[in-house]
């Protein structure tokens, strides 16, 4: 009798389990989940912007999969999940992890990477063109957040970017400041000659735009330079006074900005140096009629360094949390351990336009859709003409994969970025 | 005749900046000779270590609100304390002759510590207490930094006490006795590790005072500051001559100014290649430093 009840007994609680796990099975089997991948410097010196990326990016996919996630192109609503790698700002490691992100994980899409010299090199090993048979470079679609440097998105057509575009963004500026201060006529500035995004921007961006919109090189008119884009960049950085990025003593760049008497300096780096030459410039007691800073300074790592001598500083920049929905994803970068800036607002945007594609192209998100769900995020993405950004409309540069994204002009006040022309 | 005067006169400035700013240089160069001096061996971790002595003196500020004698005063402690971990675990355990294995060891060190500075803060540039920073002695045309000019005094009054440590006391002694032969000094009753590790610990509280006062000059701490650094103290004390501490000094002198009319004269791009010339230079002319008085070479 007792044997029997215990049969019984056991028997139900093994009916009860086969049960359960069955029904954990079914559950697990439709909760689908879209793998991500990102990576940017979390070690080495520049480990504050992928801090502040994947802060961000946690943020954006918590707001998502709160939510209810992402519908899939079956119907079943998918979670995201990210995982975030550490490329430093080193090109082998960035080449390294992007390799492996494409071969071995089911990463739908890649963000990153912080550096536009990582960009640069790892960007090479991607197809060229898409369907080139004769091109075996990876096909794994790239949203990048970070490197800024211009026109990195044209080297492969499965690379885009989401990043400030800094052509566009000093020509206005460059216009906005000759519009007010019209009796302007020089300029003169200095770069650290072996940071990417610096110097580039400084040589191709910066002084082109001031040239075209009528200022004159401060110690002497250079030729070579049209105001056209990249003109002229060599002759303009021999003619500046330039220092590198980990350097601690301006006294010489900053006199040979005082003997310029120009009448706009440009200082065009990153937080740290950018105060050693600005503090040096006060020291000497350089005061410029207009000071013009690099994008990546418009940060507070600046204020925190030298706000009272950056005072008057002028920045443009793609983000300032000046909308209800940029104010909400600076705080939530905090909550998140970041801070949100420029560089990593994108990557609250980022997540949201893969959204948007994954539910616009239909994508599956099974492990045997992979590369086909790949392929159409790259296609979607570059179908893309406009998404929604933190400061207004997104127009996408459909051949280029890269982006017009709305900016304002920030100015160095009282220890704040302070918005001082808001052209949206 | 107006331009040529306008360019002397930067000249001149430029190199008086350099040599005020190479004071910061001098400061790293003597602790790399003191523990070269008593060891034998470089310890490539050492501006690693005494600028984890000026973060820590930035943590008390940030904490505590404690005015700058007291973040120096943490400095130059906390820099003692991981200066003498370093020697634990890169120099006291390693085999005395094996010089590689603990000249690997540093360097890993550094990169440790570096990398330990780089999580603690993500690596964001962090504002430290600077000191005079806006005094500005100006004479006739040339102006000169207040700043530099403390960290310029501290520079020496720092040799001196050095000096008075190494000639006029027991501990002196006792490590010049190391320095020069180990074992009879072991012989005599000198008890080798503790001599060392006490070198190790005034080297790193110099060490303290030297992260201290770059970071005060600069205005910022950045993990960006240790590797240029660590070479900048390096090529101090080859040209100063290994071991010898006013020489180090004088080096530091000498590398900065060369490294402000370099960059006066040829750019930035140019510079470094000029100061690593200049140190060849010492390296094949006078391998043994510039106060020494052999330059023969074996």
């Amino acid at each position: 009798m007792l044997r029997k009840k215990l049969f019984r007994i056991g028997l139900s609680c093994a009916v009860a389990t086969g049960m359960l796990l069955g029904l954990m099975t079914v559950t697990h089997a439709a909760e689908r989940v879209v793998n991500l991948a990102g990576w940017g410097a979390k070690s080495g010196v520049l480990r504050s912007f992928g801090v502040n990326s994947e802060a961000v990016y946690h943020a954006a996919i918590k707001e998502v999969n709160d939510a209810g996630g992402i519908k899939m192109g079956d119907g079943t609503m998918a979670k995201i999940e990210l995982t975030y790698y550490d490329s430093a700002c080193n090109a082998e490691q960035g080449i390294a992890v992007a390799r492996k992100v494409a071969s071995t994980t089911q990463a739908l899409v890649g963000f990153g990477p912080t550096c536009s010299g990582v960009a640069a090199a790892s960007f090479g090993i991607f197809q060229k063109k898409v369907d080139d048979a004769s091109d075996s470079g990876l096909q794994f679609p790239i949203l990048t957040d970070t490197a800024v440097r211009n026109g990195l998105a044209k080297i492969s057509q499965w690379t885009f970017r989401n990043t400030p575009n800094e052509p566009d963004m000093y020509d206005k500026l460059f216009a906005w400041v000759r519009k007010n201060n019209p009796d302007l006529k020089t300029m003169f500035g200095g770069t650290e000659t072996d940071q990417g995004h610096s110097k580039g921007t400084y040589a191709k961006v910066i002084g082109p735009a001031a040239k075209k919109h009528g200022f004159t090189w401060a110690t002497g008119e250079i030729p070579a330079m049209t105001g056209q884009i990249a003109k002229g960049w060599k002759e303009l950085l021999d003619s500046s006074s330039n220092w590198l990025m980990n350097d601690t003593n301006f006294s010489v760049q900053a006199r040979k900005f005082k003997k310029s008497k120009a009448d706009i300096l440009i200082v065009s780096s990153h937080p740290f140096t950018t105060c050693g030459m600005l503090k040096e410039l006060a020291r000497q007691r350089v005061k410029p009629k207009v000071l013009i800073g690099l994008t990546s300074s418009s940060s507070a790592e600046t204020m925190k360094g030298c706000a009272k001598q950056a005072e008057g500083m002028i920045i443009p920049t793609s983000f300032a949390p000046i909308t209800p929905q940029a104010k909400k994803v600076a705080e939530l970068a905090e909550q998140f351990g970041g801070a949100a800036d420029l560089h990593s607002a994108a990557a609250w945007e980022n997540i949201f336009i893969v959204k948007r594609v994954i539910e616009e192209t239909g994508i599956i998100g099974k492990p045997g859709t992979l590369q086909s769900d790949r392929r159409k995020m790259r296609d979607g993405l570059e179908a893309l003409e406009n998404t929604v950004g933190l400061m207004g409309n997104i127009k996408r540069v459909q051949d280029e994969g890269e982006a017009l994204k709305p900016y304002v002009f920030v100015q160095a006040k009282l220890g704040n970025w302070e918005v001082v022309y808001d052209p949206r | 005749m107006e331009d040529f005067l306008f360019e002397l006169y930067d000249l001149i400035q430029s190199a008086a900046d350099g040599v005020l700013f190479g004071s910061t240089y001098a400061l790293i160069g003597i602790g790399f000779t003191l523990i070269f001096g008593a060891m034998e061996k470089l310890n490539m971790s050492y501006a690693a270590s005494s600028f984890a002595g000026a973060y820590t003196g930035l943590a008390v500020l940030s904490y505590f609100d404690a005015p700058f004698l007291v973040v120096l005063l943490s400095a130059v402690l906390s820099a003692g304390v991981v200066s003498y971990v370093v020697y634990l675990t890169c120099f006291r355990f390693i085999p005395v002759h094996n010089h590689l294995a603990s000249l690997m060891a540093s360097v890993g060190m550094l990169f440790f510590i570096d990398e330990v500075i780089i999580h603690a803060t993500n690596a964001s540039p962090l504002a430290f207490p600077a000191l005079f920073d806006e005094v500005m002695i100006e004479i006739g045309p040339f102006g000169l930094r207040g700043d530099l000019i403390f960290i310029f005094a501290i520079s020496m009054l720092s040799t001196v006490a050095l000096l008075l440590l190494l000639f006029r006391t027991r501990l002196g002694f006792a490590t010049r006795a190391v320095s020069q032969q180990g074992v009879a000094a072991q012989l005599c009753g000198i008890d080798i590790h503790r001599t060392n590790g006490i070198t190790f610990i005034i080297a790193g509280m110099l060490g303290g005072v030297g992260g201290a006062m770059i970071g005060a000059s600069v205005g910022m701490l950045s993990p960006l500051l240790t590797i240029p650094v660590t070479v900048k103290g390096l090529i101090v004390t080859v040209i100063g001559g290994l071991g010898n501490i006013p020489g180090a000094i004088v080096a530091g002198f000498l590398v900065g100014a060369s490294e402000n009319l370099f960059l006066f004269l040829r750019g930035v791009n140019e510079r470094d290649m000029y100061v690593m010339l200049l140190l060849f230079v010492f390296l094949v002319f006078r391998p043994h430093g510039i106060f020494s008085r052999r330059s023969e070479r074996d």
